[in-house]
């Protein structure tokens, strides 16, 4: 499992330096405008960001949250990705973002082939309605991402 | 909350090859170190930053949670069940207290 001891979290509107990349894994790039929209677009580049590496969209990553929920402090998140586990084929990880929290990482779920599936439910808070991305990263390196969009009526982050 | 109780609802007996469930629960605040205190002053960050589970001593799933997990954090997960041994559940908080639950499980 990969030992991380970055403690640092990427806040919504933080310019990126290289200076400032905090943990291994993290590329430094220097975002010159804020990342502000919801265009899928600018999802994708807050991921290039967050990995230094480009996502593509991917029907074998599913994942499941409420379009609507009224409580932001624990939002349901289910999420599964279409992988045999083998050593050659399978999920090394899988990142979930939310670009409209104040602190966009939520959390990295790392499997194992052979031993785990790529399969995990748990509850998140949400500061407002956004699109919830999840951003599998594949044995050859491949990031495969697909997103959601949840309304939520309360900040669970204040 | 002042005492973290981990909790975990796993089988105790399952069959070669197949995939059982585990649900991982710890009673924690998950103290984000975005809200204030009513003097205003910043109420330090305080989360269960890891999860892990290892099965015969080989580490098969983990999480790195961040601020946004919510309180109280749930994981269910999905686990091969390879041969019979020891589950054992950890979780890290901040500052380095561990918390772990251990359970026997058995494969025929």
């Amino acid at each position: 499992m990969v030992e991380e001891t970055n403690t640092a979290n990427f806040t919504r509107r933080a310019v990126l330096t290289a200076a400032a990349g905090a943990g291994a894994g993290l590329a430094g790039g220097v975002l010159i405008s804020p990342v502000d929209a919801s265009d899928g677009d600018d999802d994708v580049a807050i991921v290039k960001q967050l990995t230094g590496k480009t996502p593509v969209e991917s029907d074998r990553v599913h994942l499941v949250m409420p379009r609507t929920f009224p409580n932001g402090y624990t939002v349901p998140l289910s999420l599964e990705i279409d992988s045999p586990m083998t050593e050659a084929d399978h999920v090394h990880h899988v990142r979930v973002f939310a670009p409209r929290n104040p602190l966009i990482e939520v959390a990295r779920f790392h499997f194992v082939p052979r031993h785990s599936e790529p399969r995990v439910s748990t509850r998140i808070r949400l500061a407002g309605p956004q699109d919830v991305l999840a951003v599998a990263e594949m044995n050859d390196g491949a990031l495969l991402m697909t997103k959601t969009w949840v309304e939520v009526a309360t900040n669970g982050c204040a | 909350m002042f005492n973290p109780t981990p909790r975990v609802q796993v089988p105790s007996v399952a069959a070669k090859g197949e995939t059982f469930q585990v649900k991982a629960l710890i009673s924690h605040q998950m103290e984000t170190g975005l809200r204030r205190d009513p003097k205003g002053e910043v109420i330090p960050r305080k989360i269960i930053n890891k999860f892990a589970c290892r099965y015969n001593d080989i580490v098969v799933f983990g999480v790195d949670l961040r601020e946004a997990m919510a309180a109280n954090p749930y994981i269910e997960f999905y686990l091969r069940a390879t041969e019979s041994g020891q589950l054992e559940f950890i979780w890290e908080e901040d500052g380095g207290h561990t918390y772990a639950l251990t359970h026997q499980l058995t494969v025929g």
